[in-house]
């Protein structure tokens, strides 16, 4: 069976920088914008881009994200010939160990992309927020007869020495790799997402697999092993939204972006839906004497007190006499009647004493955000 | 709860005031209470009491339920072990009291409630009943009394407003001695629309009606009264049976009390329905929504006070929506006034229009309307 492109989602990270917001969950199944877990963008855009084969790496703390995904059925990716399939790492003959570094991780999985005799080999990862339609990327990787694309963004010039950016002659070709230089020569930021020839990548892997110096990682190895051998490298500018949500503070602007009016991120777009895996709830409840505004509200939420410019996660309540202002709320929390909180991220099935409260203007630093554990 | 199947059938016939609802769509999937249909409850309750099979039988408008039950992934009833079965249903049309339960709906679908022959007990009920319940106290009142039919009724309260299509019940302790109708004098029980009855005697009874040609299976209970075993078996909590526009404002408007959302929805058991993946709902910047239920994907920038919203709807800027209920899909320009009415799916309401209704006559706009 032929497919023409294989997508290889690398979901096994931890995201330890999200503090307890990965204590008991990997870093791509972390709620996002009330309904939506991190995974949800990049397996939407999958479906958008018409790749139904999915293979998704997991590692760290896999149980709610293997539950989340199911059968994929959430992102029509539940096909006979293909579809999501989780892999975790395994045991075979020669024993098993766990995926050591993010080319490890695809190179034990060399057989279940054969499986498909792709083409294409594209690895995304479960980092980030943003809607792209990879069939482009694909498309020009075709008409620049490349080996390997990299999606590239901008980024300001005095952010650049914070990624790993190349340099570009004016085919677009890359000529030169810099991991966070203290001089950039380029802005263009990596990120993160690859499209491989299969063939390229398979033997790239094989030899990475034998080099007991390597650290078996696309960025620092296999990427510059193939620069070194003089292969068609190609970047693919892409200028939409994208947010990395690897911090606290990024995934709290990322979340607020969604009740920025002017921001141009629309998850409600028909034609570029993002799809998520939901249980049955009941509707909304607004109490008699509840204030809600500018916010985002999920099924299953009880409000009785004040909510402004906030996001509610699924089953959460909200007591009487509450303040609840810029906040992230995690699904099953519970604010006590009385209770005050701004500028706040509270964890799944956290629960919020009447007599807290926690006012931005009383902190240290008003801009920091406190993160209530679930 | 083994060998006990279940079978959901058109109760009240649909000669309701609700006809302009019921125009494309059968009492079944009638919208309820922001995302749900009136089958949502009884299908749950059953699924809920450990009843693998049920039946439903499908009015001769029949699409929508097709399309909102689908295989019954939703209620886990699973297709590979046939727990779900769509059935026909005949429309019977008879004067003065409409039909309880139509001999017609079961006779003709023998072939179900004989499926299994291992099947010993049928529950036979209502779609249109609101109301999170569990089957397992009445079977086991059922059980204790090895009844022929267990009748599910209600107590009423003075407060009580009675319904033609009511069913009354009068007891000899606790068997059942009479079941009448409204128009002659009522006991304070009235017929839940709720029963458990022994497949034999379904299947005998069925015979009866045949040969006499009895519409209802009501009836036919009735006549046999004294050679059956006929027990009650009481439902405590709430329930609301809608079969009219009466009734469907008032349980619309009781779910807007705490309590009663608290015990459908946060009981012991959920109450399932089709979802949908919507995107949360986004209340805007100068909105002000209080003492309502509103779905997902619902967009908002106006004022909205008890009323119940459906999943998708869009409501403009300055907009007041007062008392009403709005089906999904609609789409309320700016500066538009509503009170006291009710909208079908899909509808468009124009800026600055003002409709207003009265709690007795409200105003109602059919599916797809735009104004």
């Amino acid at each position: 069976m032929n497919t023409e492109c294989v997508a290889m989602l690398l979901a096994g990270g931890q995201g330890s920088r999200l503090k307890a917001l990965t204590a008991n969950n990997a870093k791509p199944a972390v709620l996002f914008g009330g309904k939506y877990r991190i995974i949800d963008f990049p397996l939407s855009n999958c479906m958008n881009s018409n790749i139904d084969v999915v293979g998704v790496l997991t590692q760290y703390r896999p149980y709610i994200l293997n539950n989340y995904i199911g059968n994929g059925s959430a992102w029509a990716l539940d096909k006979v010939h293909g579809g999501v399939r989780i892999l975790p790492p395994y045991m075979g003959q020669k024993g098993g160990r766990w995926y050591n570094g993010t080319a490890d991780a695809i190179t034990q999985n060399i057989d279940f992309i054969d499986r498909f005799n792709p083409k294409y080999v594209l690895i995304l990862s479960g980092d980030h927020i943003y809607k792209m339609d990879y069939s482009k990327m694909i498309a020009y990787h075709k008409s620049k007869q490349a080996d390997l694309t990299i999606a590239v963004r901008e980024v300001p010039w005095e952010e650049a020495s914070r990624f790993g950016v190349v340099v570009t002659n004016d085919e677009s070709r890359i000529q030169e790799f810099q991991e966070k230089p203290p001089e950039p020569k380029s802005n263009k930021a990596s990120m993160g997402i690859y499209v491989f020839n299969w063939p390229v990548l398979k033997k790239a892997l094989i030899e990475d697999a034998q080099d007991p110096n390597s650290e078996n990682d696309f960025g620092n190895n296999v990427i510059p092993a193939l620069h070194n051998e003089n292969k068609r490298i190609f970047a693919y500018m892409f200028s939409d939204y994208w947010k990395d949500v690897g911090t606290i503070d990024s995934y709290y602007d990322a979340n607020m972006d969604l009740l920025d009016e002017s921001c141009d991120f629309d998850l409600t777009d028909p034609n570029f839906r993002i799809f998520s895996n939901n249980n049955s709830r009941h509707p909304q409840y607004i109490g008699p004497n509840a204030e809600v505004s500018h916010s985002l509200i999920c099924d299953g939420c009880v409000v009785f007190g004040h909510v402004e410019h906030s996001i509610l996660s699924h089953d959460i309540t909200i007591g009487e006499h509450t303040f609840i202002k810029d906040c992230i709320i995690h699904t099953g929390a519970v604010i006590k009647d009385g209770a005050h909180l701004e500028r706040c991220i509270v964890g799944p099935r956290g629960t919020v004493d009447s007599d807290t409260r926690i006012v931005a203007s009383e902190n240290d630093d008003p801009s920091q955000i406190q993160v209530i554990n679930g | 709860m083994k060998n006990v199947i279940g079978f959901i059938l058109n109760i009240d016939g649909e000669n309701t005031d609700l006809r302009p609802l019921l125009e494309y769509r059968s009492m079944s999937t009638l919208p309820f209470g922001g995302r749900y249909r009136l089958i949502d409850f009884t299908l749950s309750n059953m699924v809920n009491s450990g009843i693998k099979h049920i039946g439903v039988v499908g009015s001769y408008k029949y699409s929508s339920l097709i399309d909102h039950l689908g295989t019954g992934k939703e209620w886990s009833l699973s297709r590979k072990t046939q727990d779900l079965s769509i059935l026909s249903g005949f429309s019977s049309v008879r004067y003065g009291n409409s039909v309880k339960i139509s001999v017609r709906d079961l006779y003709y679908n023998e072939m179900f409630l004989n499926h299994n022959p291992e099947t010993e007990d049928v529950i036979i009920s209502a779609p249109n009943l609101i109301t999170s319940f569990d089957f397992n106290p009445a079977y086991k009142i059922y059980k204790t009394n090895n009844a022929d039919v267990t009748m599910i009724f209600k107590k009423i309260r003075p407060s009580y407003s009675i319904n033609k299509n009511d069913v009354f019940l009068d007891f000899n302790r606790y068997r059942i001695s009479d079941i009448h109708h409204y128009d002659e004098a009522h006991s304070d029980y009235v017929y839940a629309d709720m029963m458990i009855i022994k497949k034999s005697v379904l299947m005998d009874l069925l015979e009866k009606a045949n040969a006499t040609g009895e519409w209802d299976l009501m009836d036919v209970i009735c006549d046999n009264i004294d050679t059956l075993r006929i027990f009650g078996a009481p439902h405590t909590g709430y329930l609301s049976r809608i079969n009219s526009m009466q009734r469907y404002r008032e349980v619309n408007q009781d779910l807007l009390d705490f309590d009663v959302m608290e015990e459908l929805f946060h009981g012991e058991h959920q109450i399932y329905t089709k979802t949908k993946d919507n995107h949360p709902t986004n209340y805007g910047p100068d909105v002000s929504v209080n003492h309502s239920i509103v779905g997902s994907g619902c967009k908002i920038e106006g004022k909205i006070n008890n009323s119940v919203l459906f999943r998708d709807s869009k409501i403009g800027k300055d907009s007041h929506i007062d008392n009403c209920i709005i089906m999904q899909h609609a789409v309320i320009g700016d500066h538009v006034t509503l009170k006291n009415v009710i909208l079908d799916k899909n509808c468009t309401i124009r800026d600055k229009a003002t409709l207003i209704g009265t709690k007795d006559a409200p105003i109602i706009l059919t599916k797809g309307r735009s104004l």
